[in-house]
Formats: structure tokens, C-alpha cells, sequence
């Protein structure tokens, strides 16, 4: 073990009470950081969630969609369109839309309603705990997520509710299709989408494209979309970024994310800096002692700089267990925080520049020692 | 004894600025030779303390230079006078400025690890430094684990494990009762038998004399009077 680095871990362990403090400092910042960017992360997976799970080589919607949950609508005659562009196996239609939901008890909330054609595929509830799809083409079935059971006034599978008038009869139960914007997702048959939503019969807000097997998507896309105009073909990646870029970036979300992560990388760098500036300063005459012997600056820098990286490991192991905690209890939440193994080796690395870069106003102080006060104290 | 280790040729200094200003040395010329044990002894005030820093490489001088194995050390940056430090000079200071978190050993160490001399070898020497102070019993004990006098003999064992050609030592024995004053003058006066090397020490302390081979006066800037176990040499002819 390195010298530097004994005299450095021993500094730093010899006044307890300001490394607990600095270890705090540490923690309170990587966590504020961790849970930001987690749930950036968290947040960037669940408005995507609808097309992580659909069943589609490409999306067509209307012109200028921004995110899965736009309302607008498509000419279902573009459907027939589609069908004919070579190489589409199937255009299924999708409608979504927000309407009320009243409980038995009288009282009302609002739900999305997602309906997919069953036959097909394309859109269908997923994590299916209770129930079959295939129920779901009875009259007025839907399934929701037991999650919204309360909320929705419902019991489980079996109940009855109404959306516009109409009744609606649980058929299947769902697990963890979870909102961010906490409106509980209604699953059913398209038709009976467009007649809970009141989307005329002629429209569809997206079809969704399954390219035949041994076709080329890429090219089936730019026939499609010289073919049927004024439209939008995506691929799910690109539908994903758009949504994500539209919920993070256009509405603000992730610009006050970042801007938590931001003030939690200033706040750490201040106490980490303030820290290690007064241990620096109380152990000024041991720096003045090593100059004096002879050290060189970057020996000096070498002790301060250790200190500034066990203050980092520390404070990333805590911070990391905290995390870890906060993972767990929100997980069945409605905006799970999320941190992936690159995020976690990236606060690590951020945690050891914050804290190196803390290590500054400590590095300018020794800079300025004059060796010569060890003959005076 | 053996040839000159260092020298201060025509050391002048001036501390401080305006009013304020003093003049601490006067045109100092100090020579230090191999296998000599020196003491340059004068009242408070009269610049001992700045012509150990000038003389240690930690102050520049404003006139006059300074000679370490006939090298002149002037126009030299503050790094290169720390790589000057730390392979020709050992310093003994007042109040011992041992790192209170480290062990006796690694305190030696210190000064071998800032030479970039690390490893087995660096240990094994820093152990043969204690057992030549008497300490080879005490290497993993820490500062406040030891007497005063024990950490000056740590503080000595650091300023020669390196083996330089000059050990400075500034009131070594200020803060020691008789009976280890007289020790670690003993080990200082072991040292500086090596004819390579000088030893300087700083004290206003008389019960020293017996140790030294030479005797330096200083007062108000000047040295006044140099005497060697033969007798006084020379008086107030700035020249030692």
C-alpha cells in the first residue's frame, strides 16, 4: 500500500465526526442524483411502456404524433391502403382515448382506453393474472390492472362498471400496467374502443404494422409512406424516442430531473470541497512538515487526492445501499425508480470526479505552504 | 573530517516590507564540513532561525548564495529545491513534527517514500534508522505512544535514513529534559562522525557545547565569533 495512501486514509479516519459528515454530504448528494436519474430512467421506460409491449414492425399514426397517448386520428381507409403496399402482413387498428368511468356506486373517474383487435394481436393487455384474452371478445368485456381496483370501485373479475352510458364487465385482470399519469389503462376490442371513446367507426388513432417474414421493413416503410401520404411510418424505436423526448423534454419533466441531479452534484461538490479544505488545514503543518523534507507538490496532491477518492468510495457504498432500498419500495409504484447497472457505474465514476474535483481549494491551500513554518511552530 | 558539505557565502536577508522591514542576516558566510558537528548558538532575534531556513533550502537568501556539495542553489524553483531537500539534507526539528497518525516506522519512511524509494528495501532501512536511534523495539509504536525524547530520535532516524550530507537541526533538545537532551546529542554527535556528512545544530543552550566540534556565534545578523575544541578561532569577522 502506497504511503500517500496510508497517511491519506489515516487523516481522513483520525477525525471521525468530519468524516461522518462528509460521508452524509456524500450520500445525500448521490442519492438526491441516483433517485433523479432513476427516475428519469423510470420514467423514460413507463410512457413507453404501450409500445414495449405491442406486437409491431412498424406504427403508422397521424401526422405530427407526439407520444403514444395523442389522440389523434387516422383514416381507416388507410388501413385497406396499407394492406395493399407489398410485403405488409397485417395493419391492425388501434384506438385509444380518455372517458369516464363510473363505479356502481355512481361516482366517476377517468380511464384510457386501449383497444386493439383481439383477433390480431397488436395491442392486447399483457402480465394477465385472472381471465383470457379470448374473453375480452365478449360483449362488453374489458381488463384492467388490479392495481385500479379501488380506484375504479371494482372488486375483480366479474364486476360491472359503465364508460359513457354503456356497461362494461371485468373479463380478465391484469398485473403492474402501471400509468405514470396514474389514469388506469381499460383494455378491450377496438370496436368497443371506438364506442366508449366516441371514435367514429371510419377511424383509428395508429395501425400497427407486421411486415411479411423474409421482407425487408425498411423498405416496406418508405412504400408505405409513399403510398399513404400524409402519415407517419415508425419503427417502435423511433415511436419510443419520440414519446420519450415528447414526456422528458416537451413537457419539462426531465429538464426539472436534471436539474435535481444537477443541484445534488453541487451540493456534494460543496461539502466534499468544504471538508476536505479544513482537514487540509488542520493537518497544514504535517503539509508543511512533507514539504519541508523535501515532498514534491504532486506527493502532497497524491495524499490529498486519496483522501478525496476514500470519501468517494465511501460515500457511493451508502449512497449505493440507499439506492438500492429506494429500488426495492418503489417498484410496484407508478413511477418505479430505475437504475440500471451502467447508471450505477456512472454515478460511481461522477461520485470520484465530484469528489476530485472537491479536492481543488484543498490543493490550492497546500500550494501556497511555505516549508519554512516548521522551524516556527 | 572531511571536505565542505555547505556553504552560505555572503547570506543577506531581508524580512518583510516598508516600516516593518528587518534586516535578519548581514552578509553571512558559514561553511559546514563533513564529520563536524556545529553549533550556531545566539540570543532570540539574532537569525539563527533564518539562516537555518536559507541554509535548509526553504528560504531564498536576498544577497549571497548558498553551496550545497559545492553546487550553488541559486535561481533554483521552489521543486527543485524540494528534490534538493530531500536527497541532501535531513532536518531535527524543535517540536519533533512527526505525523501523529502514522507509526514510528512509517514516520521514517516518509522520507525515503518521497524520493519515490518505496518497498521492502524502504522498510528494512527505516527499521535500521530506529535500531540505530535505539528505537528497534518501538517501530510500530505511534508518536503518542513515545516519550519526547523518543520522538526526537524518531525525528533524527527520519533526517538520516535518506543519508544526506547535512543534518540541520533546530533546538533539538528545547523541549527535553536533561537527561534526554544529553541522549540525542549523543546520537547527533554519532552522526556527524560520518566524514560525509555535517551536522548543524541550532540551540541557545550552553550544556551542549561538549558535543561540538565547533562553535558559531551569531548576533543581530552577524556572526561574531567562531571557536572549535582547540580554543576561539576567529571574532566579529562575519566569517566561519
Amino acid at each position: 500500500m502506497p504511503l500517500t495512501f496510508t497517511l491519506a486514509f489515516r487523516n481522513l479516519f483520525h477525525d471521525r465526526l468530519r468524516l461522518i459528515a462528509t460521508v452524509i454530504g456524500i450520500v445525500f448528494s448521490i442519492v438526491l442524483v441516483m433517485v433523479q436519474m432513476g427516475l428519469y430512467l423510470g420514467f423514460g421506460r413507463m410512457v413507453t411502456t404501450m409500445i414495449d409491449n405491442a406486437s409491431a414492425d412498424l406504427w403508422i399514426m397521424p401526422k405530427g404524433t407526439k407520444c403514444f397517448e395523442d389522440p389523434s386520428l387516422l383514416d381507416a381507409r388507410q388501413r385497406n391502403r396499407a394492406l395493399s403496399v407489398p410485403g405488409v402482413a397485417e395493419a391492425i387498428p388501434v384506438v385509444i382515448g380518455f372517458a369516464d368511468w363510473r363505479t356502481p356506486s355512481g361516482s366517476s373517474t377517468p380511464v384510457f382506453v386501449v383497444g386493439s383487435d383481439l383477433r390480431s394481436g397488436g395491442l392486447q393487455p399483457w402480465n394477465l393474472v385472472e381471465g383470457r384474452i379470448e374473453s375480452l371478445s365478449t360483449p362488453n368485456a374489458v381488463a384492467v390492472d388490479k392495481t385500479y381496483f379501488e380506484r375504479l370501485g371494482i372488486s375483480g373479475l366479474g364486476a360491472r362498471a359503465e364508460i359513457r352510458q354503456q356497461t362494461v364487465r371485468v373479463a380478465a385482470v391484469t398485473e403492474g400496467i402501471r400509468s405514470f399519469t396514474t389514469t388506469p389503462y381499460v383494455f378491450m376490442d377496438v370496436d368497443r374502443a371506438r364506442a366508449y371513446t366516441g371514435t367514429p367507426s371510419s377511424k383509428a388513432t395508429y395501425f400497427l404494422v407486421n411486415v411479411d417474414r423474409g421482407a425487408n421493413t425498411d423498405t416496406v416503410r418508405s412504400n408505405l409512406r409513399s403510398t399513404l401520404g400524409d402519415v407517419e411510418v415508425l419503427t417502435p424505436h423511433e415511436f419510443r424516442e419520440r414519446s420519450r423526448s415528447f414526456w422528458l423534454f416537451g413537457t419539462g419533466a426531465g429538464a426539472a430531473l436534471f436539474a435535481g441531479a444537477l443541484l445534488g452534484v453541487i451540493v456534494g461538490t460543496v461539502i466534499v470541497a468544504q471538508t476536505l479544505y479544513s482537514s487540509t488545514k488542520d493537518h497544514i503543518n504535517e503539509f508543511a512538515t512533507l514539504r519541508a523534507i523535501g515532498s514534491s507538490r504532486g506527493y502532497i496532491y497524491k495524499v490529498i487526492i486519496w483522501q478525496a477518492i476514500l470519501n468517494a468510495v465511501i460515500g457511493f457504498s451508502l449512497a449505493a445501499l440507499v439506492g438500492w432500498a429506494v429500488v426495492r419500495a418503489t417498484a410496484a409504484s407508478a413511477l418505479p425508480i430505475v437504475i440500471t447497472p451502467e447508471l450505477g457505474a456512472g454515478l460511481f465514476l461522477l461520485t470520484v470526479v465530484m469528489c476530485v474535483v472537491s479536492a481543488v481549494a484543498a490543493i490550492m491551500k497546500v500550494t501556497r505552504i511555505d516549508p519554512a513554518q516548521v522551524f516556527t511552530r | 573530517m572531511s571536505g565542505v558539505v555547505m556553504e552560505a557565502v555572503n547570506v543577506a536577508k531581508v524580512l518583510g516590507t516598508g516600516p516593518a522591514q528587518v534586516r535578519a542576516l548581514k552578509g553571512v558566510n558559514l561553511t559546514l564540513r563533513g564529520g563536524e558537528l556545529t553549533l550556531l548558538m545566539g540570543p532570540s532575534g539574532s537569525g539563527k532561525t533564518t539562516l537555518l531556513s536559507i541554509l535548509g533550502c526553504m528560504l531564498t537568501p536576498t544577497e549571497g548564495t548558498v553551496r550545497v556539495r559545492g553546487e550553488s542553489v541559486e535561481g533554483r524553483g521552489p521543486e527543485e529545491l524540494a528534490k534538493l531537500r530531500r536527497e541532501n539534507i535531513g532536518y531535527v526539528f524543535q517540536s519533533y513534527h512527526l505525523f501523529p497518525t502514522l507509526t514510528a516506522a512509517d514516520n521514517v519512511r516518509l522520507a525515503l517514500d518521497v524520493r519515490d524509494e518505496g518497498g521492502r528495501k524502504a522498510k528494512a532501512r527505516a527499521k535500521d534508522a530506529l535500531a540505530r536511534v535505539g528505537l528497534a523495539q518501538k517501530t510500530i509504536n505511534y508518536p503518542r505512544q513515545l516519550s519526547g525524547g523518543e520522538q526526537q530520535r524518531v525525528a533524527i532516524a527520519r533526517a538520516v535514513v535518506g543519508d544526506p550530507s547535512v543534518v540541520l537541526a533546530d533546538e533539538p533538545t528545547a523541549a527535553l529534559d536533561s537527561e534526554n537532551g544529553k541522549a540525542i546529542m549523543g546520537i547527533l554527535a554519532e552522526i556527524a562522525k560520518d566524514p560525509n556528512r555535517g551536522v548543524l545544530v541550532v540551540t541557545h543552550d550552553p550544556r551542549l557545547v561538549p558535543y561540538a566540534d565547533r562553535i558559531v556565534h551569531i548576533e543581530d545578523g552577524n556572526i561574531v565569533r567562531e571557536e572549535t575544541r582547540g580554543g576561539t578561532r576567529r571574532e566579529e569577522t562575519g566569517r566561519a
